[in-house]
Order: structure tokens, then sequence, then C-alpha cells
């Protein structure tokens, strides 16, 4: 019977032609302005690691001056100063650990073709790789030795080597990065995840992407100026090593847990340091020592901004204003077929069917709403995607989100279709028939 | 008028105006709130910088290829690039300059008015150029003057560590230090607090120059300026103003001529500042055109359920109207019982909406951090619902008119 009042459903759509018409319109923009925001909103709240995101954390300490300090207040930053990174690298717990800063400069290709150009990256430590489950395309992470020599080696992105080398496997060439030559020691394969959360302060979290890496300990031998955010709450003095010295937090760092039950510990852990960093006059405020999971980490940062919040909750009110206007619609449409019930139901038919019909056709519209909904909001997502590169990025539509548009649709046009349906139920057949 | 019996019609098959009244109480919802947020981004994004003809501006930032250049090296190239740049036809004004307003990036400080508070009294953000940036970004002196070429300091940033003592700050920066004050020329301002500040002497204050972030609120005119070419690398950028209408021509030739004199080893970045404002305000366009769009579509979709319905209940009243008519009703009774009948809905919807309108507002200030909606939008919304039914009832109704007595009776429904 189903597939009977499913073709009935077809046929049906072609009776009161702007009606239906009408009806499938308002569906599929109300199901693609919620579909497109949702689509947004879920990448950019996406998590990146979900198979570890609970054991990568990250630690805050308010390290800033007592004076004008009330209780509560925020740390000034959310990075760590050079001086805690180097001692939480040197003796914190956890499988992994990383630091890392931002760099950027000149490189100059050997290639005489290829002018110099301006490029951008991290300076992390060698951890840093593995944590992450960066996949390498050629060659590997730089060893232990040269994070603690500070030795000048570099692993370059794909899109650069290509850029440099093309297809070649430039391992072990030298490139010449801010007047210095750098041994290249692996090239890793297209990373890219979304949200790009491992350098959000600095970098944001749908910017612009690292090109290369070199070891932090190399950055700091060269003096190199942070590429990013540097939050100074005092005068530094002047020079290279005051700064190092200084209590200015510019540093990212990132512990990996062998498990999340390691927490508690590593809580502890950072408490006992800062108490001790408090023996030697620093940290004055005694504030708490934050620790976040790569989850509450970009909650803490507000990776999804309020706009895009916004956004869907009134993408979503519209979505509900059309289903109120495709449930008058219907009612409209289902009105003028007293008549039709009133003779199915003389010959038998039971509410039961009369339901099952009704709802059946529903669905058809709800279909039809759904597959034009899909369109618009493929359509509203490359225009949304044609706006920034920001945006490009998030603007994408995945497999899930393509059922959800359909689910949806149908869902909400059955649910727009029971008062109407109900009431095509309530004919009474000998009144009908009648009036006839 | 002819209230009682519509009502009492109304309340007898409540369903369908009730859906139209919940149609227009969401939609008023949703675009009284939309039209409020729209106008206040556009609000923000048209703010003025202070930088006047900003279509004529643009920067560069040049990095040069050199390894380990002398401070002197490093002053004396910088002085030569300025010379090449003022020698490019077609440019008015060049000015080095560590940031850009609107720029989203850049150096920030803290200031007070005495170094005995406790806290800061505001950041500011803190530009410094060896030239004047009021001659090339076309500052407006409110007091005092621009920096004179003696009070200019050479800072190496890997050695050096004194401040200078005078300083240019917005109207806005002053008068958020000392809000009694008339006048601040000579007024001592403080960079941080506590017995480090360092302070510097009021020389001047220009009308307006926004901050790099350019902040929804007054955290947008705080800023200052100061007379520092400071060095650390073989780096500089440069602010350039050209002549009306010539910007692009003079980006390429400067960029040229910068080249050319480098002997090519130098990495050039040029960037507008109209570029810079369009990545500022982006997102607020990107929403604002959501929202506007979600605003039009609400108003079709809600006309196109009242125009259903309507037309509906005027299929359903055929009968009744023939019958009204027959009984000697003119054809404006008839259309003026359709429009009665729909303004009573609508208003239900609109008191609704209303009230809808202020429970979103409150919810998306207490969640999102959104700004109050004054009453002007709640007014303005009903008075767009209320037209808007009785345009889109004139139709159905003015069809209800046209049946004529003697076919509307012959007994088909």
């Amino acid at each position: 019977m189903f597939a009977y009042y499913f073709k009935l459903g077809l046929r049906n759509l072609r009776r009161n032609p702007a009606l239906t018409a009408l009806m499938v319109l308002t569906l599929a923009v109300g199901v693609a302005a919620s579909v497109s925001t949702l689509t947004i909103l879920h990448v950019m709240s996406g998590n990146p690691m979900p198979h570890k995101s609970e054991r990568l954390l990250v630690p805050v300490f308010n390290n800033g001056p007592l004076e004008g300090y009330s209780p509560g207040d925020e740390p000034n930053d959310h990075q760590v100063t050079y001086r805690d990174a180097m001692n939480l690298l040197a003796s914190g717990p956890g499988e992994r650990r990383t630091a890392m800063m931002g760099v950027g400069g000149s490189l100059q290709p050997e290639r005489k073709d290829l002018a110099p150009f301006a490029v951008a990256g991290g300076g992390p430590t060698r951890d840093f790789f593995a944590m992450f489950e960066i996949p390498f395309l050629y060659g590997q992470a730089w060893s232990a030795a040269d994070d603690k020599a500070g030795a000048d080696v570099i692993v370059l992105t794909r899109a650069l080597s290509e850029k440099l080398y093309g297809d070649v496997n430039p391992v072990g060439r030298r490139v010449r990065f801010e007047g210095f030559d750098f041994l290249i020691t692996g090239v890793i394969d297209t990373w890219n995840p979304v949200p790009r959360f491992h350098r959000i302060v600095g970098m944001g979290a749908f910017d612009r992407e690292d090109e290369l890496f070199v070891p932090l300990a190399s950055a700091v031998r060269h003096e190199w100026n942070n590429y990013g955010n540097t939050n100074c709450t005092g005068n530094a003095g002047p020079g290279y090593q005051a700064f190092i010295d200084s209590e200015c937090t510019w540093l990212q760092f990132w512990f990996e847990l062998r498990s999340a039950g390691e927490r508690p510990a590593l809580q502890d852990w950072l408490d006992g340091y800062a108490a001790e960093q408090r023996k030697l006059g620093r940290m004055p405020r005694k504030a708490p020592n934050d620790l976040y999971n790569l989850t509450e980490w970009m909650e803490h940062l507000k990776v999804v901004g309020n706009d895009n919040k916004l956004s869907a909750w009134l993408a979503f009110g519209f979505l509900l204003l059309c289903l109120v206007n495709t449930v008058g619609l219907l009612l409209a449409k289902f009105s003028v077929r007293a008549a039709e019930v009133g003779v199915r139901r003389a010959l038998g038919a039971s509410r039961r069917e009369i339901f099952h019909q009704f709802l059946t056709e529903t669905a058809v519209i709800g279909l039809a709403g759904g597959a034009l909904g899909l369109l618009l909001a493929l359509g509203a997502l490359a225009l949304i995607a044609l706006q920034s590169k920001q945006l490009a990025l998030v603007a994408r539509m995945d497999w899930t989100m393509l059922a959800v548009t359909f689910l949806l649709a149908v869902a909400a046009a059955l649910l727009a279709g029971l008062l109407p349906t109900w009431r095509a139920c309530q004919v009474t057949p000998a009144l009908q028939l009648k009036s006839q | 008028m002819e209230i009682r019996p519509i009502l009492s019609a109304l309340l007898r098959s409540k369903t369908g105006p009730i859906l139209v009244a919940v149609q227009v109480a969401l939609s008023l919802a949703i675009l009284a709130n939309a039209l409020h947020i729209v106008s206040e981004r556009q609000a923000v994004a048209a703010r003025p910088s202070g930088v006047v003809a900003e279509e004529d501006i643009f920067y560069l930032q040049v990095s040069e290829l050199k390894n380990q250049p002398t401070f002197n090296d490093m002053v004396a190239s910088q002085a030569r690039q300025r010379d090449v740049l003022r020698a490019v036809p077609g440019v008015q004004s060049v000015a080095q300059t560590n940031q850009a307003p609107l720029s989203r990036s850049g150096n920030n400080t803290g200031i007070s008015a005495s170094p005995d508070q406790l806290k800061i009294t505001t950041g500011a953000a803190f530009y410094v150029s060896p030239d004047s940036l009021v001659k090339t970004w076309g500052l407006k002196l409110t007091e005092g003057r621009d920096f004179l070429p003696t009070e200019v300091a050479d800072l190496d940033m890997n050695k050096d560590d004194y401040q200078v003592d005078v300083v240019i700050v917005t109207q806005a920066l002053a008068h958020k230090l000392w809000p009694d004050a008339t006048t601040y020329v000579g007024k001592t301002l403080y960079f941080g607090t506590g017995k480090d500040a360092e302070p510097a002497r009021i020389v001047g204050v220009v009308e307006r120059l926004q901050s790099t972030g350019a902040e929804v609120g007054e955290r947008a005119e705080m800023s200052i300026v100061q007379p520092i070419r400071r060095i650390s690398k073989p780096r500089a950028m440069y602010t350039v103003r050209a002549e009306p209408g010539q910007r692009e021509r003079v980006i390429k030739e400067a960029e040229e001529a910068l080249r050319k004199d480098a002997g090519n080893r130098v990495i050039i970045r040029a960037l507008t500042f109209e570029k810079d404002r369009l990545e500022r305000y982006r997102a607020d366009r990107g929403l604002a055109w959501m929202l506007v769009t979600v605003s039009v579509l609400l108003m079709l979709v809600t006309a196109s359920g009242i125009v259903g319905m309507a037309s509906l209940w005027v299929t359903q009243r055929r009968k009744q109207i023939g019958v009204r008519r027959a009984l000697g009703a003119r054809r404006i009774d008839i259309l003026r019982y359709f429009v009665v009948e729909n303004v009573m809905i609508t208003s239900a919807g609109v008191a609704v909406g209303l009230l809808g309108a202020l429970a979103l507002n409150h919810l998306l200030v207490s969640t999102l951090e959104l700004a109050r909606l004054p009453a002007g939008y709640l007014i303005g919304g009903a008075l767009i619902f209320l037209a808007l039914g009785i345009a889109a009832v004139y139709g159905p109704a003015w069809r209800a008119a046209s049946i004529s007595p003697a076919t509307a009776t012959r007994g088909v429904v």
C-alpha cells in the first residue's frame, strides 16, 4: 500500500501546483538556511583529534603582577613564559610534551627562477609531530639531539616542498631561511585539521597554515621574535636575553598523557610547580593553575564565535516559521479533498488508511523540499565560501550533514503534516456524501 | 463595524487564524532583532578612522636579505628607501610606521594618568614613526603641534630601552585620562603603573585615530603616536599617500623602485588601507547580509502564508458570501470583512510577536552579549507586519468581493 500511496503522493504534487510549489519552496528555503548554518557550526566546533582529545592538555599560569589584581581575575594571556615552558619540558610529567612559538621570515630558494618570498610556520619541539600525529611524506622529524643543540634543521610542508623542489624528495638538502642554511629532515604530508587547534593564540583557528617547522631552540638561538601574540605585563628590558628571562607570555604548551585518568596527577604536579616558583618570587597572584583538555581549550578560546551561534539560532527560528507556514498550506490543500475522503471512507477505508495516505503524501512533499533544500544549501555554502579563505575552510558539506539535511526535511514535513492529516481523517462520510 | 460577528466567526474555526497569527508573531520577533543587529553592525563599520581619503593610502612591508647588518647599516638603508619612495611620481607623502589602523595586528601599550594608580587607565594602540603620520595620514590636530624633527629617536631594539618623552594622543584617550580637563597639551601621561612607569608629555591632540583592532566601543579610539624609528632587523614598513586615483600605479612603481634599489635582494608586501578595512568588517558584513536575506525571506514566507490561508477561506465561504451579496451587502462590505478579519488576526500576532521579540532579545543579550533592542524597532516591525497583512489579504479579498451572488448561491460549493 505504501508504494501506491507514494505514487499517489507524487501525482498529487500536480494538484494545486501553485500551493504545492509554495510548500516545497518554503520547506526548501527553511531547510537550506538551517543546514548551511548548522554545517558551518558543525565544522567549526569539530573535534580535530577525537581519539586523544581527552589526553591532550594545555596548562595556563596566572603569572601577572600582584598590583591591580583581584582574586578571580582571568590571566592576561593563555600562553606561558619561556622559563615555564623550559621547566615543563625538562621535568613535567606526561608521555609527550611540546612548547611552540611562531616563526616567520624570508625564504631564499636555490632555484634562480624563484624570487625570495615570505613564509611563516611554527617553532615546536620534536614531540609536536608525534603528539599531533602529523603524517610524513618524506623523511622524519628532527632528533632529540637537534632539539637540545638548537640545530638548524627544518621540516617543510608538502605545499612548500612542491613549490621549491617539485615532486622530488628534498630530504638532506639545505634551504635558506631568515639568512641561515637549514637542513631538511622531513616533509609532512597534507595536514589540515579543522579547527587548527595547535596554536590558536596568535595564529587563529581558521586563518593561516604553518608552512614549515624549525626547532624552538634553533629559533631562540637565532634570537627570533615570536611570530604571533606576545603579552608582557611589565617592561621586559632591552635585548633578547632580558625578554627570554621576563614574565612575558608567548609560547603555547601541550601535554600528552597516557590516559585521561592521569589528569588529576598532572594538576597536582602543576600546583606543586607553581608553589615552587612562588618560593623563587614568581607568580605572586597565587591564582589557580588552569588545565584544559583539547575540547575545553577550544571552548575556552571561543573558537565558535557568538555570531555563528546567532546565525544558527536565527536560521532555526526561520525553519520553525517555514514549518508553521507549511502546516497552514497543507491544511488548505487537504481541506478541499473532504469529498474524496468521504467517498473512500464510504467504500470501506479505515481512518488509519486515510491517515497513512495523507501522511505519505506529506512525506513526498518533504522529500521534494529536502532535495531542493539540499541544492539551495550547497549554493549557499558555495557563496559563503567565496567570502574569504577562513569561510572556505568551514563552509564545506560533509556526508553527515547531507544525511541530516534529508532527515530534517522529511521529519519537518511529517511534523507539519500531522495536524492537517488528522483533520482530514475527521471527515464524516455521511455528511460528505449527502452534500454531493 | 461588524467586529463582533467577525470575531465570533473566527473563534468558531480557530486553527487557521492561529497559524497565521503564529507566523506573524515569529516573523516579527526575528525581524525586529535581525534589523537591529544589522543597523548596529553598520554603525560600527561606518565609524571614521581619522585617516582622510583612505583609498589613497597604502603600505609597503620591506625586508632586505642581509646577513647580520649593523644598526647604522639598517638606519642608512631605511633612510634611502624612504628617499626612493618619495621620488616615485604620484607619491604625495611617505612615513615609516610600525603598524596600520584596522589591520588587526600590532603593538599595544598600557596608559595611566598617574603612576600611583593600581591599574592602567586603558590599553592603547602604540604607533611610532620617525616621520609625520599627521601629515601622511591627514590626522586632524585639535590642539598642540606635530613632532619636531629634533624629537625623533632611533631605537636599537636589541639594545636600547629608553622611552621618548613626547607623545601625541587622540582626543578620546585624553578625555579618558582626564575627564574634567578642557585642554590637554602639556599634561603628562604614564606608560604602565608603579615605580617603573615611564612619563611622556603631550605635545599634540588629534581628533581621531583608530586602533589596529578597531574594537567595538571606546577602545577603538585609544591610540598614541611617538616619534621613534624602531630597528631590530633589516625590515621596515612604510605608509604612502598617493595622489588621488593613482594608488595602483604608484604601488607598482614603488615596488619596482625599491627592488631595483636593493638589487632584488628584498621581499616586498604591499597592502592597502581599503583592504584592511574590508577584512576588519568582513564578518560583520557577512552576518548583516545573512540577516537581511533571512528578513526578506521571513516576510515573503509570512505573506505567502496569509495569501494561502485567505484564499482558502474565500473558497470555503463562497456560498456565504453569495448569500450576503444577495441580501444587499455591497462589494466594499465583503472586502472590508476580509480586511478587518485579517487585521484582527495580524494584530493578535503582532501583540504576541512584540513579547516574542523582547524575549528573544533578552536571550540574545544574556547568552550572546548583544545589545538591547530599542523600542523603535518594535513599533517599526509592528507597522511593517500590519501593512504586510493588509497587502497580502487584499488580493483574495478582492476576489471574494467579485463573486457574483447568482453563481455563489447556485448550490455548488
